[in-house]
């Protein structure tokens, strides 16, 4: 059985997907919104983000989206992604597994707080 | 130069990744370039990109190495001969080898089936018969089931493209009120028709696109439309407008009324999320509610952004918290009627002498065009994102058969204002930034409003 490309999931495609969980966006759109949700620590570049969304793409975890309608002759056409219905489970699976390792390392005693 | 820089340095990417991704990584390229201005975020810039080039450039080249991916590449190295590569190094096993027998039989078979059947056109198309709702609808820019361009590819039959031109251009005859332009589209349609110009169309969507840019060609119309719909167009019958209601209704509820979120910001400035304008007859308490619970807020901001229109008397149930007496929205569906004044003051209402601010963008239509249009030729609104889709449908829909029908415009209502309505251009926002960061810059407008009214009251 081969090995699946995204198993596990690497932290920039794992940023992309909760990117588009809550609408598509062009990669630029992405790149910003992965920026905002980790407080700027994570600025993905142009090959990474290309290559994390064409491994994505392959994987039928985000697909590529008509440019948004209403877009008029000569307006710059951008590709949109947006997250399928696997690429929601797989981010929700992934989430899950961070939640149930950061209860182990709150049970260690490694973090304090009560929320997870 | 920077640009042109970053466009060599893309050359050390392979030549696929370059062909699918090129451009739009150099696109991002200059959104940043656009953005990061100053010589720390251009330092910030290069020291990602550089950082970036250094880690992607060798996971690709190692990505087009790896067998997996290597077959679409082998049959160019080997001058147009196919060949195979094996994803994995380990000899097949029995079971891989039964599989792959029994999935070429049936390959085989299902190749031999199709060639068989497709030249007579059995069941692959939609014609003829009786079509059966299926899935995929979307809405198109008349609030119809929608044009879904590629979704069947079958070409539409002669006998039933004469038949939909032959309808396009006796509706046009009988309700478009530019007679003369009515007779242009059809001199028009009739000589692509005789030219054979049609029989490219691949589906009933791509036909029903060309008429209607053909027909825009000539008045420059856009509520001009030909559209076609892959599930069967909602008969007229009796009873039909009372199940459409119902079901209606019935999303409505489960959607709360395409009311988004209602709150309060830092500053005690009001949101308001609105996604569609609901009819008032199933929405009405709902649209109350979320306007009552911004009664106290000091400015307003109305998220149009994925607004894709609706009715118009929610249009003016909203617009009337807005004004403390009567006002005119322009709306090029009616003609100086009662349903064009607000219904202002609106008793308790608090609204009418705050700022307003209306995010709108590329996806904001119709109803909600009407919204912004009017709010600002009112100057009774900022409005703050993108120049809106300007395909907004102000006509009839006249159904023409199961999948097509067209919409026309049959009234034409006196514009107050100098400038064009929004058919065409689109309404164009007082400021201008993208739609992601409409409501960013309208929060820091309403801020500075507030801030400013503060320091001096008067």
């Amino acid at each position: 059985m081969p090995k699946r490309k995204l198993d596990p999931l690497p932290s920039a495609a794992f940023q992309i997907l909760l990117a588009l969980v809550d609408e598509d966006l062009h990669g630029y759109g992405i790149m910003r919104q992965v920026s905002d949700q980790t407080d700027g620590r994570m600025r993905l570049g142009p090959g990474t983000l290309y290559s994390s969304i064409r491994t994505l793409v392959e994987e039928k975890l985000i697909e590529e989206v008509d440019p948004r309608e209403g877009a008029k002759l000569g307006q710059e056409r951008r590709r949109y992604y947006r997250l399928t219905s696997a690429g929601r489970r797989l981010a929700r699976s992934e989430a899950e597994r961070l939640a149930d390792l950061l209860r182990v390392a709150r049970t260690r005693k490694i973090l304090r707080g009560d929320y997870v | 130069m920077s640009e042109k820089i970053y466009a060599y340095l893309l050359h050390l990417y392979p030549p696929h990744f370059r062909e699918t991704y090129g451009d739009a990584a150099l696109q991002l390229f200059r959104d940043r370039v656009r953005d990061e201005r100053g010589f720390f975020l251009t330092l910030r810039l290069w020291l990602d990109l550089l950082a970036d080039l250094a880690v992607s450039i060798q996971r690709e080249h190692r990505r087009y190495v790896q067998p997996a991916f290597a077959g679409a590449r082998a049959q160019e190295h080997l001058g147009g001969t196919p060949s195979f590569q094996v994803l994995e190094v380990e000899p097949l096993r029995l079971r891989a080898l039964l599989f792959g027998s029994v999935l070429s039989l049936a390959a085989f078979s299902g190749c031999s089936f199709l060639i068989d059947h497709a030249g007579r056109n059995v069941a692959l198309t939609p014609w003829g018969a009786e079509s059966q709702p299926g899935p995929g609808a979307a809405r198109s820019a008349t609030g119809l089931p929608p044009a879904t361009p590629g979704t069947t590819n079958a070409r539409v039959p002669a006998a039933e493209r004469r038949r939909v031109i032959d309808a396009v251009i006796a509706n046009l005859k009988a309700y478009y009120i530019d007679p003369d332009a009515s007779k242009k589209i059809a001199d028009v349609l009739l000589r692509h028709e005789e030219r054979g110009d049609y029989t490219a169309a691949t589906s009933g969507a791509a036909f029903a696109d060309l008429l209607t840019r053909q027909m825009r060609g000539v008045t420059h119309d856009m509520h001009l439309d030909v559209v076609y719909s892959e599930v069967a167009l909602p008969d007229p019958r009796p009873g039909s407008a009372s199940e459409d209601l119902a079901s209606y209704r019935a999303a409505m509820q489960q959607q709360n009324c395409t009311f988004g979120k209602a709150e309060v910001l830092p500053h005690n400035i009001g949101y308001l999320k609105l996604n569609s304008f609901p009819e008032p007859s199933i929405c009405e308490s709902v649209a109350k509610a979320a306007m009552a619970s911004l009664n106290d807020v000091d400015a307003v901001v109305f998220d149009l952004l994925d607004n894709r229109g609706g009715d118009p008397d929610m249009v003016m149930l909203i617009a009337a918290y807005l004004f403390d007496q009567p006002e005119y929205m322009y709306n090029p569906r009616e003609n100086m009627t009662e349903r064009c004044w607000t219904r202002s003051p609106v008793p308790g209402n608090k609204l009418a002498n705050k700022p307003v601010y209306v995010l709108i963008s590329r996806r904001t239509f119709s109803g909600a065009e009407h919204f912004s249009y009017d709010l600002k030729m009112l100057k009774r609104a900022t409005l703050v994102g993108e120049t809106t889709g300007g395909a907004t449908d102000v006509g009839a829909f006249h159904r023409i058969d199961d999948h097509f029908g067209m919409g026309i415009r049959e009234t034409r209502a006196i514009n107050p204002y100098s400038e064009p309505d929004w058919a065409v251009t689109g309404v164009e926002p007082d400021v201008k930034v993208k739609a992601e960061d409409a409501l960013e810059t309208a929060k820091k407008l309403a801020e500075n409003r507030l801030l400013a009214k503060q320091a001096n009251p008067r």
